[in-house]
């Protein structure tokens, strides 16, 4: 067997070999128990559960309970968002919660959201020009401040006990109006757990 | 012997024997596909009321039938009065833990108060 035919086997082999080790990707529903989850970090399922937690939280203890007030279109409540801290030690984007919970709230029909109000600079810089606009010539009657501002912080603490890995986040999130009271307030934990594998690297 | 025991923790209840709430409790229509999940997770009632807001708030007593630590998740569907799905945040899949033999309390709030009905999903491939 001459060497260009040993070259030519050992190449077909490690084709079909990496052929083999090949995967395809495969979608799974955001929204159910398929995605993966591991103890490092936060997964989409830790990010559902946090805003449903929140959301829920504030529909059944302030929204449904009557007690939001607004000066916004239909009587509804203008909200902008506030500071949301990561105090874990993953890099995150905090719109991964926040984004979920506007979402959500925008519909229950009861909440708008102010996009040009926000600590880093306005969300949408033309809508904050076009309401600066508006506000000057008089042409419409703009709220000047929201009704409620957002805040939250995320929190992360990790434990390990013999083999076993530990995760805990914690979701706070509070709303405060105008005057700068808290009318409603919310933690959610989620504590995650996994078992270190003997053979390690 | 310990090993088997680990495994079995069941929860021992007290509550008052006339309690001063009254659930109004709604008749359901069961789907049973998973037997395997029916016979250790169960729906023992549920209870709907409604707030100032409108918003339907919905809430099921679960029972963990067998004497073992089980995991299971949870969804609920939304449904306005012409029988259309709401999406809302609470359209995910929830993870719960149960001890053995205890029983707990899942609540959902509708995402608007369009809202009439629901239905509650439950999954046994919870990890």
């Amino acid at each position: 067997m001459n060497r260009s035919l040993v070259s030519a086997l050992v190449a077909a082999a490690v084709a079909v070999l990496l052929g083999g080790c090949s995967t395809q990707a495969t979608y799974v529903d955001p929204g159910s128990t398929r995605t993966l989850s591991n103890v490092g970090e936060i997964n989409v399922q830790d990010w559902n559960m946090a805003s449903e937690a929140m959301v829920s939280s504030l529909i059944a203890k302030h929204i449904n309970s009557g007690n939001l007030k607004g000066s916004g279109p239909d009587g509804r409540a203008v909200l902008a968002i506030s500071r949301i801290v990561n105090n874990t030690s993953i890099q995150i984007d905090t719109d991964i919660l926040v984004k979920k919970i506007r979402v959500s709230l925008l519909g229950t029909g009861k909440v708008v959201a102010d996009i040009t109000a926000g600590l880093g600079g306005p969300e949408d810089p033309l809508a904050a020009e076009a309401k600066r606009e508006a506000q000057f010539l008089g042409t419409q009657k703009v709220a000047a401040r929201p009704d409620y501002t957002l805040s939250g912080k995320i929190i992360e603490n990790r434990t390990r006990q013999g083999n076993r890995n530990e995760s805990t986040y914690v979701f706070q999130m509070a709303l405060a109006t105008r005057d700068g009271l808290a009318v409603w307030e919310e933690e959610k934990t989620i504590t995650k757990q996994s078992k270190r594998s003997a053979v390690g690297w | 012997m310990v090993l088997l025991g680990a495994g079995c923790q069941t929860v021992n209840t007290t509550e008052t024997a006339q309690p001063a709430f009254q659930r109004n409790m709604v008749a359901e229509k069961r789907v049973i596909t998973d037997g395997s999940l029916a016979r250790k997770v169960q729906v023992q009632g549920v209870n709907v009321s409604e707030g100032p807001g409108g918003f339907l708030k919905v809430q099921a007593e679960v029972l963990n039938t067998t004497r073992s630590y089980q995991r299971f998740a949870y969804k609920w569907e939304w449904f306005d009065k012409d029988g259309n799905v709401v999406e809302g945040p609470s359209s995910v899949a929830v993870t719960r833990q149960v001890e053995g033999k205890e029983s707990l309390f899942i609540q959902g709030v509708a995402p608007n108060p369009t809202v009439r009905d629901f239905r509650l999903k439950l999954y046994e491939n919870a990890r």
